[in-house]
């Protein structure tokens, strides 16, 4: 590699190298400071500077470490969704940390980690630099959950987020070497020159099959989603909030780069993609219904929201990526909005996990009540809100090349969906108080919840620049 | 582009539901709401004072790009068959208002928001020119009308409010597909004209028909899915029942005027046999129903179906006498059903019962109110001199054109909304006091009246001389049926 690669490729990965730099500086930085504002402020201007780097960057498309990366404006994108995500959740930590006794540094340099393993993932174009990234995140995220160490529950949380973790890596990982078997290359671009022949090699197929079954265990669609409701419902709820936001958009950036390359289309597994996403919005939507945890009924609404991405996955072509570009950056919104909520509710000793703790919130909080209101409308999907137009959008997608049985049956699930959502706007506005409560509001929540709202409220009202934006980032476009 | 009207009128409910959320005193809430509902119904009155009745064209048109990635705009616009429901929709808004006055006593502040808020989205769907935007409001709705019917609502209210949603997002969704079937085959655009315009083959516009009309026949709604229906009336609020009879049962028959009559021509003559039958189905079943009710709520409820059986019935006639009475029929019905839920509220906020059996003789207790009552169940009778004289025997004369069984089938079904209302008003009105009789009724008072006076003018004004109502729909239905004939013949 010469001098000038190495300079453009260290170029196209500077919003990575910040946040690196930035964690490692804030980690030996972070055994002077041990708690407070400070903490919170640096990594924010941390995640904050890479965004000013990846906005400057923006303009090309950037190639790097020969064929392992590229920085282009699908990257950018997610990147963003990304940034989006970890900066509302420090904001929402700093409280939170403080209540539960979490609130040291190494809490702000794991997530700033597992914030630059999301944005390897973003930007890979190797299935070895996927992993990567992929592992980063993973175990990043994996010690995050199981960072209230005093809770047992949060301890198992950790330890079948490692376990399954990792065997869904060696699953995956599997699939890579048999891929370097076949075809000689791990690299996106190469795999997809080797595709030739008809019918397709089995080998390669069984290949394929490996691939989509790791990526799938990340987004936590059926049938690899058992770890999602225990590790959602165990790990801090700060973490759950970025959880279900951010390293799900990072799967399904490696997903939307893996399934839309030609060997697996070449190989149909889009039949495949279509029965996982049917299955896992009917799992998710089901199930559900009966749970009487909020984190756990967020954890069930998470993995009938991907499995609803996923129809964009297998609409493909511009518009089916740029839709599931679009929902992922709605859905960090508005649940972001709603985690906030729950957070908010941890204070003292309430834990404002259970549904019934909303009852009559409407009454002693109406304005928090509305913007509840707003965010579980917008989940549901009913317009003016953001979460109609990310649904919208998906059905475009598949009825456009021609899936309308499958846009029916998205549909008819959503109505399942709604029905739990509109449960708790029940519990929140139609019931009596059982007892006084008083939420954790500190500034920076607010901001959060304002944030979100925004985002919420602005994309339902004003989707078109927001489209544009997706449909500009699409890769290859 | 002129004046920005219609934005006006939609926008005025919207904005007063923002001022309110700052005011502290409920009375302050209860004028201001009033005050804005009233200043809507003015500009309502000031577009039917310039709407030209002489042209079929959409009026007070505005368009605005609002998504052009999707072909997506904010288009609003009015011909004669939407001009009448924007004129109801902001007329029953203010007897809303009073007809919630002392009946809603706690949150009165978010419940008047929602109230507006639900007026403006109402508004929005009988002015929208794209589909996108419809849907938007069409859907929207469901948000206040959940939270109306939930909070504010009788004892079964929260049984009452999931199941009015769920049926209603059920039936949208589907529709939601159709739309986006249809923006592929209309040469993805969502101007509501523009697809009007195209000629669609047969096999999609069948498709289309039924994705349409689930939605459709969920709002109207036909029989078999109008169980969600009954609960939605009997626990909702007054206002909740006046908006619903009103208003919202309106927008499915104004969904097969707008777009399944217009845009699937071949498929709607080819289905309306089955339409028709199902509309005498609704009438019948639906005064049957009725008949057999002690509830008066459930009375009206269930005569609503019957009614709406009526409306579809002259729809699907597909005749111009059909039509119109038709779109007069459902204009009243929003009057006279609206006005009969707001006698029933009157009547509970006093004795607190809604059982026929607890009344008898409030005749003499309250002469005002049974005359007023004698003269709105007359209305839904159908009594020459009557609005819904006028309307019904227009629907008949068109249904007998249309289909000789289903004309007799309706005529019977008119057979037994006399026997279920005139039962009605002499167990309540008429003969002496029930044993269980022990209230104390005071008749109506000044505000009640300023709710009930404004429906009886229509209900007289309409049956004796319904011309200048015919006139506004007149050019509007003939070029309806030109587009649904002209089309199936091949031109």
């Amino acid at each position: 590699m010469t001098a000038a690669a190495l300079f453009q490729s260290i170029l196209a990965s500077l919003p990575e190298i910040v946040v690196v730099t930035g964690a490692c500086i804030l980690l030996i930085l972070g055994q002077f400071v041990r708690k407070g504002h400070f903490l919170v402020w640096a990594s924010v201007a941390i995640v904050l500077i890479a965004a000013l780097g990846t906005l400057m960057l923006a303009g090309e498309v950037r190639p790097a470490y020969t064929g392992m990366f590229i920085a282009d404006r699908f990257a950018v994108f997610f990147k963003f969704v990304f940034y989006l995500a970890t900066v509302l959740t420090f904001l929402l930590s700093r409280k939170y940390a403080d209540i539960e006794g979490i609130g040291n540094s190494e809490y702000y340099v794991l997530l700033l980690f597992a914030l630059s393993g999301m944005m390897i993932m973003a930007s890979a174009t190797d299935l070895l630099s996927i992993y990567v990234g992929l592992e980063l995140m993973v175990l990043c995220t994996c010690v995050l959950t199981g960072f209230l160490r005093r809770e047992r529950r949060s301890n198992e949380a950790a330890l079948k987020y490692v376990i399954l973790g990792a065997v869904s890596s060696g699953i995956f990982l599997y699939g890579v070497s048999l891929v370097y078997g076949l075809t000689g290359t791990t690299q996106l671009d190469g795999m997809a020159a080797a595709v030739t022949g008809d019918p397709l090699d089995p080998g390669l197929l069984l290949a394929v099959v490996f691939i989509v079954a790791g990526l799938v265990f990340k987004v936590g669609a059926v049938p690899f989603h058992m770890w999602v409701p225990d590790v959602y419902e165990g790990a801090p709820t700060t973490i759950t909030a970025f959880m279900s936001v951010a390293p799900k958009a990072a799967g399904f950036a490696v997903i939307l780069r893996v399934f839309l390359n030609p060997l697996v289309a070449a190989s149909d597994a889009w039949i495949i993609v279509a029965v996982i996403a049917v299955v896992t919005m009917a799992l998710g939507s089901f199930v559900a219904l009966v749970q009487d945890n909020f984190k756990r009924l967020l954890a069930y609404s998470s993995i009938a929201h991907a499995g609803f991405a996923i129809f964009g996955v297998v609409a493909g072509g511009a518009d089916g990526i740029a839709s599931v570009m679009l929902y992922l950056l709605i859905y960090s919104f508005m649940n972001l909005g709603i985690f906030g909520a729950v957070i908010m509710m941890r204070n003292g000793d309430f834990s404002g996990e259970v549904i019934e703790d909303y009852a009559g919130f409407a009454k002693s909080h109406p304005g928090l009540a509305l913007l509840m209101l707003l965010y579980l409308f917008s989940l549901a999907g009913i317009p003016p809100t953001a979460g109609f137009f990310a649904k919208f959008y998906v059905l475009v997608a598949l009825v456009e090349r021609g899936f309308v049985m499958l846009a029916v049956i998205a549909v008819l699930l959503s109505v399942v969906a709604a029905y739990f959502y509109i449960r708790i706007v029940m519990v929140i506005y139609m019931r009596e108080p059982q007892r006084a409560f008083d939420p954790a509001l500190t500034p920076l929540v607010r901001a959060t919840l304002a944030v979100t709202a925004a985002g919420t409220i602005g994309i339902g009202l004003f989707p078109a620049w927001f489209l544009r934006l997706a449909q500009h980032s699409v890769f290859g476009g | 582009m002129g004046f920005p009207l219609l934005s006006l009128i939609v926008l005025t409910p919207a904005a007063g539901a923002a001022v309110l959320m700052f005011l502290r005193s409920d009375d302050a809430v209860r004028w201001t709401a009033l005050g804005v509902t009233v200043l809507d119904l003015a500009l309502c009155v000031a577009m039917l004072a310039n709407f030209n009745t002489t042209t079929h064209e959409m009026q007070f048109t505005e368009t605005r790009p609002w998504v052009p990635a999707l072909g997506i705009t904010y288009a609003l616009g009015i011909d004669g068959i939407s001009a009448l429901f924007v004129f109801l929709t902001a007329l029953l808004g203010s007897i809303c208002v009073l007809a919630s006055w002392v009946a809603i006593d706690r949150k009165v502040k978010e419940f008047m928001v929602s109230l507006l808020v639900m007026q403006a989205l109402m508004l929005g769907v009988f002015c929208a020119l794209d589909l996108f935007l419809f849907y938007v409001f069409w859907e929207a709705m469901l948000i206040p009308m959940y939270l109306i019917i939930g909070v504010w609502g009788g004892d079964g209210r929260v049984y009452a409010a999931f199941k009015f949603f769920l049926y209603t997002l059920a039936g949208s969704l589907l529709f939601l597909i159709g739309v986006i079937v249809l923006y592929f085959h209309g040469g993805e655009t969502f101007d509501i004209l523009a697809l009007t315009a195209q000629d669609l083959p047969f096999q999609v516009q069948s498709w289309l028909f039924f994705a349409f009309l689930i939605a459709f026949a969920v709002k109207v709604p036909m029989v078999p899915v109008h169980t969600w229906l009954p609960d939605a009336h009997v626990q909702a609020p007054t206002a909740g029942s006046i908006i619903l009879a009103g208003v919202l049962l309106k927008m499915g028959a104004y969904g097969f005027l707008r777009f399944s009559l217009p845009i699937l021509p071949e498929a709607s003559v080819h289905y309306s046999t089955l339409m028709l039958a199902l509309s005498a189905l609704a009438i019948i079943y639906g005064g049957l129903l009725a008949l057999a009710q002690d509830d008066l709520k459930k009375l009206v409820a269930y005569s609503s179906i019957s009614h709406m059986g009526f409306v579809t019935l002259g729809i699907f006639a597909l005749n111009l006498r059909g039509i119109e009475g038709g779109i007069l029929q459902m204009f009243n019905h929003g009057v006279t059903t609206g006005a009969l839920f707001l006698f029933v509220g009157l009547i509970y906020e006093r004795t607190h019962t809604r059982s026929m059996a607890d009344y008898g003789g409030l005749m003499k207790a309250a002469p005002v109110y049974t005359a007023f009552l004698a003269l709105f169940i007359l209305s839904s009778m159908a009594l020459p001199g009557t609005n819904s004289f006028v309307g019904e025997l227009l629907v008949l004369s068109g249904g007998f054109a249309a289909n000789l069984a289903v004309g007799a089938a309706a005529v019977l079904g008119a057979l037994l909304g006399a026997a279920y209302l005139l039962g009605m008003y002499r167990k309540v009105a008429l003969g002496p006091a029930s044993v269980n009789a022990r209230f104390k009724i005071r008749d109506v008072n000044a505000r009640e009246m300023a709710a009930i006076l404004p429906l009886a003018v229509f209900v007289l004004w309409v049956g004796l001389y319904p011309k200048p109502f015919l006139d506004i729909i007149d050019a509007s239905v003939k070029h309806l049926l030109v587009q649904v004939h002209g089309k199936e013949s091949g031109q």
